[in-house]
């Protein structure tokens, strides 16, 4: 999940009820003060009407356009004790100038005059322009609320996004590190301590990569170096002792083995050396190579190698296609993954190799899919072979790295297929 | 014939002194740049085996020095390190040939004989054992004075064993040595066995005097005719 969307998740989350909370107490308030509101006015006129009424002034007309209205009714002694002498209440009433009924807020007042009788009076006025008053701050609240709701958000995201600009650059920047490889500085434009920091941390990090990356590459080519002149001398040993001494059949075969062990080491020295030198791109010179010529020449040489494994093999040669490549480096992509295709098919199977539309394409039989993450490493073999220094596959993603080529391995309907993408 | 090596690892050193040796040379040694430097500036030497990483000196500093006394004595580098670089400038310095570590003895002396009989014969390389005569510039093969056809890889073979001679040649190397490195993991060599026989076959018929025999069917070697 992306922090983004996370920190809106929460902000709503909490946002969402926070502010539902405040626009429902809001609303109340609102309700209340108008209720208020209301009632003031309700005691303002009832007042008016016993201020007039006990000065024996005319009492107002009962309608006098306010839609207001009243009543008074004499009552008992015995009424007005048993009952609260101010009191406020809704009720529905009936307005005979309309013929019909209308919610109304009431207001009973029971009050003496100079002469000691009770009288109540009974003071109304029409709630359906509150009604409206409300709706109307209901659908304002609520609207307002969807609005600050979103406008939090949209500014709170907006602010995120731009104080993290220095994480997301640093971050791009990660995604395009490869260590070993050429890479852009480590971005350093902000003036934010924080990132500022991290920026230096991932500068550090970097810094230690490529030191070990280049120790280790380092240490791969002097010891390979360093293993050359004792093998020399262990091989002209060997070979002194063939020429030389008197050997039967059995010492003999016993020194050869030995002399196959110690090609074996060499090859494996060799191919070190070579995995090391592509790596730190020591083949600058490239020509323009026929790859269609290339394989088939060497698919020639493996058929006859190979010749006695029963294996069918064709060659299917598209368009002409040329690459800028180094020549031995364009040798050593083909040939490990041909070799790999006809060490690897047992009797009887059959290698399809195609060229053309700037792709090279081998597959072969095979019982069981490969491990495709791991098939390229260094030393990895599936089942041992003899004599392979499991460095082959190795060699081509090596080369393709070089040379930026496509390369993948797919397993379909029991086949291998490798290909190396020019595009 | 004189050559001179200049080798500052002892072991490979002795090895390579004792192999020349029994080729009937005369052969001295140098391990230090500043050792190898006072010998090419005394003595004239028909071949000079020159490893270029020496522990007080850069080898190729050694061919500048050939070039500015205009000594023309033979030079074959000797290198652990397989560097394309120092090849070209090598042979750029004047070096003859270059022969990356490790390698065969066998190997050693055939560059060594190629190498001197180049300077010598004034470009006649043909390689003559027995009754058998090798042209490498024309890969034209002539037994008795009569020439014999042979394709590509049996022209191969023989060349190889002709630089070879009475030398025990196990058939993976020689697999490698004309296969290339994609022989390197075959798990038997039919292909070189096949490439043999019809090899054998033709020397035997057109009546040459030398022979690649098999070796308790490990390798092969070639052998010369007793007759002296």
């Amino acid at each position: 999940m992306k922090l983004t969307y996370r920190i809106a998740l929460r902000l709503s989350l909490f946002l969402l009820p926070l502010m539902a909370l405040w626009a429902v107490l809001f609303y109340f308030t609102m309700v209340d003060e108008i209720n208020d509101e209301a009632d003031d006015a309700l005691d303002d006129y009832s007042e008016m009407i016993i201020i007039r009424m006990l000065a024996g002034r005319e009492l107002p007309p009962l309608n006098s356009g306010s839609n207001n209205s009243y009543s008074i009714v004499p009552v008992d002694e015995a009424y007005a004790d048993t009952h609260p002498h101010i009191d406020y209440y809704d009720a529905e009433v009936y307005i005979p100038e309309k013929e019909e009924t209308e919610p109304a807020r009431i207001l009973t007042t029971i009050f003496q005059d100079g002469s000691g009788s009770y009288y109540e009076l009974k003071v109304a006025t029409p709630t359906f322009e509150k009604e409206d008053l409300l709706r109307a701050i209901l659908f304002w609240v609520v609207l307002l609320y969807i609005l600050l709701l979103l406008t939090t958000l949209t500014l709170t995201l907006w602010v995120f996004h731009r104080s993290m600009r220095p994480l997301y650059t640093l971050l791009h920047w990660l995604d395009h590190y490869t260590p070993g490889q050429k890479n852009d500085p480590v971005p350093d434009d902000t003036r934010i301590q924080e990132f500022a920091k991290l920026n230096a941390a991932a500068q550090q990090a970097v810094d230690r990569v490529e030191s070990v990356f280049e120790q280790q590459k380092q240490f791969i080519g002097n010891a390979s170096h360093e293993l050359q002149t004792p093998l020399a001398v262990l091989g002209t040993r060997i070979e002194w002792l063939l020429d030389h001494a008197s050997l039967n059949e059995e010492e003999t075969g016993e020194l050869l083995k030995m002399q196959r062990s110690l090609g074996h080491i060499v090859r494996l020295n060799k191919t070190l050396l070579l995995l090391t030198k592509i790596e730190n791109g020591q083949f600058p010179e490239s020509s323009t190579i026929d790859m269609g010529k290339l394989v088939e020449e060497q698919a020639e040489l493996y058929q006859e190698i190979y010749a006695d494994h029963s294996l069918s093999c064709t060659v299917n040669i598209g368009e002409d296609f040329s690459v800028k490549m180094n020549e031995s480096l364009a040798s050593t992509l083909t040939s490990n993954l041909l070799k790999n295709a006809f060490v690897h098919t047992e009797a009887g199977g059959h290698i399809a190799i195609t060229v053309g539309s700037k792709q090279l394409c081998i597959s072969n039989d095979g019982k069981q899919p490969l491990d495709a993450e791991h098939i390229f490493d260094r030393f990895f073999q599936g089942e041992k072979k003899e004599g392979s220094t499991g460095l082959g596959l190795a060699l081509v993603k090596a080369v393709c790295r070089y040379y930026g080529l496509g390369l993948e391995y797919r397993y379909v309907d029991g086949r291998h297929t490798f290909t190396v993408d020019w595009r | 014939m004189k050559i001179l090596i200049i080798e500052d690892e002892p072991s490979l050193r002795e090895v390579m002194l004792r192999a020349l040796k029994e080729e009937g040379y005369v052969v001295e040694s140098a391990s230090t740049y500043f050792e190898a430097d006072a010998k090419i500036a005394g003595y004239s030497y028909d071949c000079i085996l020159l490893d270029i990483m020496l522990p007080d000196g850069n080898g190729l500093k050694l061919l500048e020095q050939l070039k500015a006394l205009r000594k023309r004595d033979n030079v074959i580098i000797i290198s652990a390190r397989d560097s394309l670089d120092d090849k070209i400038l090598g042979l750029e310095l004047g070096a003859d040939d270059y022969l990356p570590k490790p390698f065969h003895t066998a190997e050693l002396k055939a560059r060594i004989k190629s190498v001197v009989r180049r300077s010598r014969n004034d470009g006649n390389l043909d390689i003559t054992l027995g009754n058998v005569a090798l042209d490498p510039e024309s890969c034209r093969v002539k037994v008795a004075g009569k020439e014999v056809e042979l394709l590509k890889k049996e022209f191969d073979i023989l060349r190889f064993f002709l630089q070879r001679p009475n030398h025990v040649v196990d058939k993976s190397v020689l697999a490698e040595a004309i296969w290339g490195d994609h022989a390197d993991q075959a798990d038997n060599f039919h292909f070189v066995y096949a490439q043999m026989k019809n090899l054998r076959r033709k020397l035997s018929d057109a009546g040459a005097n030398i022979e690649i025999k098999s070796v308790y069917g490990f390798g092969y070697k070639l052998t010369l005719p007793e007759t002296e």
